[in-house]
């Protein structure tokens, strides 16, 4: 019972509480970066406590689609943060997902996200589904191959068997195999959590932005609940990238209380670490064109496939 | 209960109680041909029992193991005549699929075909609509090749007036005739294959053993059937009738051809290919899992470009003909490998993809009927709005998407899963070919479903959202309650399947077992409508109940904390951002065509897109009276590889008549001549 | 260490990859400088290991001498040619760049389909190195192909040297001394040529496009 309660709070109070956090680093190293003060690191809790006491402006065109995707979008984000462990030392007592549900279930969030940005008939919010659906087919063989081939070498598909699979892997980046998944994961993550080269979170130009389109028209509690939700699902795709490849519980070689404390305490480090990884990518690339996009969709693609071929062909 | 059904009697004289009351309801309806209203209540309640003792029967067959004696209903002195009905757990799946289906295409009929009244010849069509689902279900339950052929043509005839039943288009004509050149394209192969199966065996039993056809005839014969049941599968490059008989069908009917008609196809690959050939070759299976990745993909792709809500659906049967093909080719690659447990898994994702497909595929086109009810037009840049005049059938429509999607907590996902399970298994160290194939429908997988979310997200965001793009939309009404009851039944089967899956896996794992000896159940932990089972194959569990409880655990605990600590939510009504000019109008919004052109740009290759613009001048430059702009994409299997080969087979005809029709009458008794004396020779050497 | 070669191997496949979806001359270039910063690296790591095994200094010395003039002074030649030439960006391709990145891929199956029935090279780890570096020629090859601008023949010629060179080196851990130091020369002399015909080319056309010396048929 009481691994069940640890469980959920580690999952879902650590998470939802950390991810608005990997925001606020990556403004300010961006902001270091260009000679700013730039906002607090805790700026996004403090935008969100202000956001949830005011009031929504909904477009008289819209339906109880647009009312309702704030909430589906955040419980997709967090249902998706439950199926990534943070740290494999607690046992995970919610196995009802794998990687193939993750993606689904992110799946899920994205169909509502762009029903609603369909919903209020505004132009932005048109182009801006228009060009998720391209983004996000374009990007989703790639999660899967990616994603699948480790669980191969692992023999499972469940994300709690993977990361516990790469804990006894010795140095993973070296290896041909996760060193081409490494970098798959690395472009998926850019297009996923709308990133530059990608998309630019900052903009609010209509021929550059394409999640921010989709938002557009969301106001107070629930644009909120969205921003919440995409920040969740940014720190659950940094999860994954920071727990297969580099693991550490098994470095720790202690079990019970503070070996969860300081598993946890190490996990932040590196997401810290991935989140000015992010900031720097972001301020040293140029967002792409939107038709070079695929270009990069089909580097991650071969990125991953190359992975696959090294294993499971050529006999790694 | 069940047992106490079962007592009633032979089984197999509940199955011939369903024929018989399709048949007397298409009778019946000629008979009313004259009072609509009567004739489309009877004939459809009759469907319905006929339906409900059609689901009872198959499910009390499903769950006993004797096999049954087969009935015979009709022996005649016509050499092989022999007219018999044989009922395996195989055909008692596809009868229980076909009778679900249905019941809700009856239900809703009672309220679409009001638009008929007064019009046309209901009673015609009633009759044909009986028929028609009583050829399929004889398709399904036939004891031996010969009965299966005869049933087998009946369906393509029927289903051929129904698709020109609305004849004064010459679209649909067109339509008509394509799809009657097509199937019978397919039916030739088809006889040629159960001819070579005669030749060596000397019957036509498909129950029976096929040890004694040779392996050169054994290939043959699997390639023979692999067009024929390909064509009315409409696997790619085969697919080209149906993108135009399906919209020219009234919509219930359509929604019985792409719901059901085309799953015959999967059930003659079943049964003569996996249960009767017994899959010896590795390449049969590497085959059908080519051809079902390229349906699936291209299939999804043209789903995208299309905005004629029906041609929209049936592209994407394609695409799902062709997951449900990736399914089937894994577990023949298995079966070719004696690897029992994996060609059970796949051939259970199969069956219940197919069962799946059934369900919303059905629905979706039943709700597409029901927008040509309300708006009477099928092109959905001329709708918009409807969720704020049809909010059920929004509703209802919004579920079909899901799951088509593929999305939890919907039934798509779970026979996705399995498939990506099967696929899963299928790639394991040694085996590079398969390995790299599997790979790739993985990676083919994944691409089908995420642009058929796009597809869905464009056909419901586009005609539900916004503001309307008509008069026809912004006087369109809810449709009759019926209609929406039949569209609800499919829907609610679609989220209970999605949610208590073990259940429905068990079902189709008796079929699998029947046939490979293995079961997948096995591997289930036990419980049977309980949500928070997780579906385990291998190791690998998912419990979509238990994601749904988060999902509403998590919606609920928000809720409650926001409003704990922040207070009621307030909202204001307001104009949407219009960057302050004029409000916003319904031309400014974005098109179909507009949301499609990234993914359209992007797989140009496929589509071969072009495009237009007309400007008509005005007194200035800058003041153009109108302008136009026409896009189109190119249906390329039409341009690059049906065309020349009509054009050559047109050309050679050409010259051929005057070669062989001289007019001569010696010359056609020449003919005569020759051919006797060719056939005599022919007697002697063989 | 064959880790680290399995890597190295895998990333200047991947490295090809990247080339073939490169559309500006200045990220040829740099694509191919760090190509070949990859292939030096390697050279290192093999150099060392013999070294330290067999007391051989050659593959260090012939390391040293790619860095030399692959990594720095072919690059800076051909920076300092297309500087001259107003052609920055590759427009017109054949085919759309995913498609030839997916050509490529199959250039990989390829490869490892006609490597696998070889004999003698078939055991062990050997087969994953040389499958990236056989295909890694071939992908020059394909480069060559599938680019217009002249630019594009010249770096996918170096980039077949490139495979050429890594298989040689993933096979037999290096050729003879000699033998490497003639290539390379001949590489330095072809860039150098190659660079003055792309001046003529330009002259006489006012274009790089290769595919204008068609017009030079009669």
């Amino acid at each position: 019972m009481s691994d069940m309660i640890l469980f959920f709070i580690v999952q879902t109070g650590f998470v939802i509480l950390a991810a608005p956090l990997v925001n606020g680093i990556i403004k300010k190293i961006k902001a270091l970066t260009q000679k700013r003060t730039g906002a607090p690191l805790l700026q996004m809790y403090y935008d969100l406590f202000k956001l949830f006491k005011k009031t929504s402006v909904v477009s008289d065109v819209s339906s109880w689609i647009f009312r309702v995707t704030p909430y589906i979008v955040l419980a997709t984000a967090v249902a998706a943060a439950l199926i990534v462990p943070v740290t494999t030392l607690i046992k995970p007592v919610w196995n009802s997902g794998d990687v193939i549900l993750l993606v689904y279930i992110l799946a899920l969030g994205r169909f509502f996200m762009m029903l609603a940005a369909l919903d209020t008939g505004s132009t932005f919010g048109g182009m801006g589904a228009s060009r998720e659906a391209m983004i996000s087919a374009l990007i989703e063989p790639s999660i899967m191959v990616s994603l699948l081939t480790i669980g191969l070498i692992a023999k499972s598909t469940s994300v709690f068997e993977m990361m516990t699979f790469m804990q006894t892997v010795h140095n993973p980046l070296i290896h041909p195999v996760y060193l081409m998944i490494f970098f798959a994961l690395v472009i998926i993550i850019m297009a996923e959590t709308a990133r530059i080269p990608v998309d630019d979170p900052s903009t609010h130009l209509e021929l550059t932005m394409v999640h921010e389109a989709m938002l557009l028209e969301y106001s107070g509690r629930s644009l909120a609940l969205m921003e919440l939700g995409a920040a969740i699902k940014q720190l659950v795709f940094i999860t994954l990238l920071v727990n297969l490849f580099l693991p550490h519980d098994q470095l720790l070689g202690i079990s019970g209380i503070t070996a969860i404390g300081i598993s946890l305490l190490i996990y932040l480090g590196k997401v810290v670490a991935t989140a000015v990884l992010i900031a720097i990518v972001e301020v040293s690339t140029v967002k792409l064109r939107l038709f070079s996009i695929p270009n990069l969709a089909a580097l991650s693609f071969i990125l991953s496939f190359i992975g696959f071929l090294q294993f499971f062909v050529f006999g790694g | 209960m069940l047992i106490a059904l079962q007592n009633i009697g032979e089984h197999n004289n509940l199955f011939l109680a369903a024929v018989l009351l399709y048949l007397i309801a298409a009778v019946i309806a000629l008979a009313l041909t004259n009072q609509h209203k009567l004739c489309n209540l009877v004939t459809n309640s009759i469907c319905m029992v006929a339906a409900l003792i059609g689901i009872t029967a198959a499910i009390i067959r499903l769950s006993t193991d004797a096999i049954l004696a087969p009935v015979t209903i009709l022996k005649s002195q016509i050499p092989f005549l022999l007219l018999e009905i044989k009922i395996d757990h195989l055909s008692a799946f596809f009868v229980l699929c076909l009778s679900v289906l249905a019941l809700c295409v009856s239900i809703y009929s009672i309220g679409y075909n009001a638009h008929y009244y007064q019009k046309r010849n209901v009673g015609f069509f009633n009759f044909l609509y009986a028929a028609f689902i009583m050829s399929m279900l004889m398709v399904i339950i036939s004891g031996n090749a010969i009965f299966f052929y005869l049933s087998w043509e009946a369906m393509s005839l029927i289903s051929y007036f129904l698709v020109i039943f609305e004849s004064e288009h010459e679209e649909n004509r067109r339509a008509g005739r394509l799809y009657i050149i097509m199937t019978h394209l397919g039916t030739a192969f088809l006889l040629i294959g159960f001819m070579i199966m005669f030749a060596y065996t000397h019957s036509f039993d498909m129950f029976g053993s096929s040890e004694l056809i040779p392996e050169t005839a054994k290939n043959l014969m699997f390639t023979c059937f692999l067009i024929g049941f390909g064509t009315k599968a409409g696997v790619i490059p085969l697919h080209i009738w149906l993108p135009y008989a399906h919209p020219a069908a009234p919509s219930n009917v359509s929604a019985l051809m792409s719901g059901f008609m085309i799953k015959t196809a999967i059930y003659g690959l079943i049964r003569f290919v996996l249960c009767y050939l017994q899959v010896e070759q590795l390449w049969w299976g590497a085959v059908i899992l080519c051809i079902g990745v390229i349906s699936a993909v291209l299939g999804v792709a043209y789903t995208l470009m299309e905005h004629n809500i029906k041609k929209l659906l049936a592209f994407c049967s394609v695409e799902n003909i062709g997951i449900i093909l990736i399914g089937l080719g894994v577990s023949f690659i298995a079966a070719a490998q004696n690897n029992d447990f994996l060609s059970s898994l796949a051939l259970v994702a199969t069956l219940l993809h197919t069962f799946n497909h059934a369900l919303f595929k059905g629905g979706l086109f039943l709700g597409a009927g029901s927008l040509q009810y309300a708006t009477h037009t099928k092109d959905i840049e001329k709708l918009g709005g409807l969720i704020h005049k049809m909010p059920v059938t929004a509703v209802l429509v919004l579920c079909f998407s899901l799951a088509i999607s593929a999305i939890v907590p919907f039934n798509g996902f779970i026979s996705e899963w399995l498939i990506y399970q099967a696929l899963f298994l299928n790639i394991n160290m040694g085996t590079a070919g398969l390995n790299i194939l599997s790979i790739l429908s993985i990676a083919a997988l994944a691409l089908s479903g995420a642009l058929a979310a796009a597809a869905f997200v464009k056909l419901f965001g586009i005609s539900f959202l916004g503001l309307p793009r008509s008069d026809h939309a912004a006087q369109a009404k809810e449709v009759p309650i019926v209609m929406n009851i039949g569209m609800g039944i499919l829907a609610a089967f679609c989220l209970i399947i999605g949610i208590f899956p073990a259940s429905f896996v068990k079902l189709a794992d008796r079929v699998a077992d029947s046939i490979l000896g293995s079961s997948v159940a096995e591997t289930l932990q036990p419980g049977f409508l309980s949500a928070t089972v997780p579906l385990t194959v291998s190791g690998n569990s998912i419990a979509p109940g238990e994601v749904l409880i988060a999902l509403t655990v998590v919606i609920l605990v928000v809720l409650l904390m926001l409003r704990l600590f922040w207070g009621k939510y307030q909202a204001r009504k307001y104009g949407t951002w219009d960057c302050g000019f004029e409000s916003i109008n319904a031309r400014m919004q974005y098109t179909a065509t507009g949301f499609s052109k990234p993914i359209r740009i992007v797989l140009s290759i496929l589509y071969r897109p072009g495009r237009k613009v007309v400007i008509e001048e005005g007194e200035s430059d800058y003041f153009p009276k109108s302008v136009k702009y026409k896009v189109w994409t190119e249906s390329i299997f039409e341009k690059y590889l049906y065309s020349p080969v009509i054009r050559v087979l047109k050309s050679g005809s050409e010259k051929m008549i005057y070669l062989v029709q001289t007019g001569s009458v010696h010359v056609y008794l020449l003919y005569i001549f020759i051919s006797i004396l060719a056939l005599m020779f022919y007697n002697r050497v063989v | 260490m064959t880790n680290y070669l399995d890597a190295l191997s895998v990333l200047l496949l991947v490295s090809a990859f990247i080339l073939m979806g490169n559309k500006r001359t200045g990220s040829y270039i740099k694509t191919f400088q760090f190509q070949s910063a990859l292939v030096a690296l390697l050279t290192g790591i093999i150099g060392i290991n013999s070294f330290a095994e067999e007391g051989r200094v050659d593959v260090l010395i012939i390391g040293a001498i790619v860095v030399g003039i692959k990594v720095l002074f072919i690059p800076y030649l051909l920076k300092k040619t297309y500087a001259k030439v107003a052609y920055r960006v590759e427009k017109d391709f054949f085919l759309n760049i995913p498609l030839l990145i997916i050509i490529c891929c199959f250039i990989v199956v390829f490869c490892y389909y006609v490597l696998s029935e070889t004999a003698g090279i078939n055991t062990g780890i050997i087969n994953n190195q040389m499958v990236n570096s056989v295909s890694l020629i071939l992908i020059g090859l394909f480069f060559m192909i599938s680019r217009k601008k002249a630019i594009g023949q010249i770096v996918g010629f170096l980039v077949i040297e490139n495979g050429i060179f890594v298989t040689a080196l993933f096979a037999i851990q290096g050729m003879p001394f000699i033998v490497d130091i003639g290539i390379l020369m001949d590489i330095l002399v072809a860039v150098i040529i190659m660079g003055m015909m792309v001046f003529r080319i330009d002259e006489k056309f006012g274009s790089i496009n290769v595919d204008k010396i068609k017009d030079l048929r009669g």
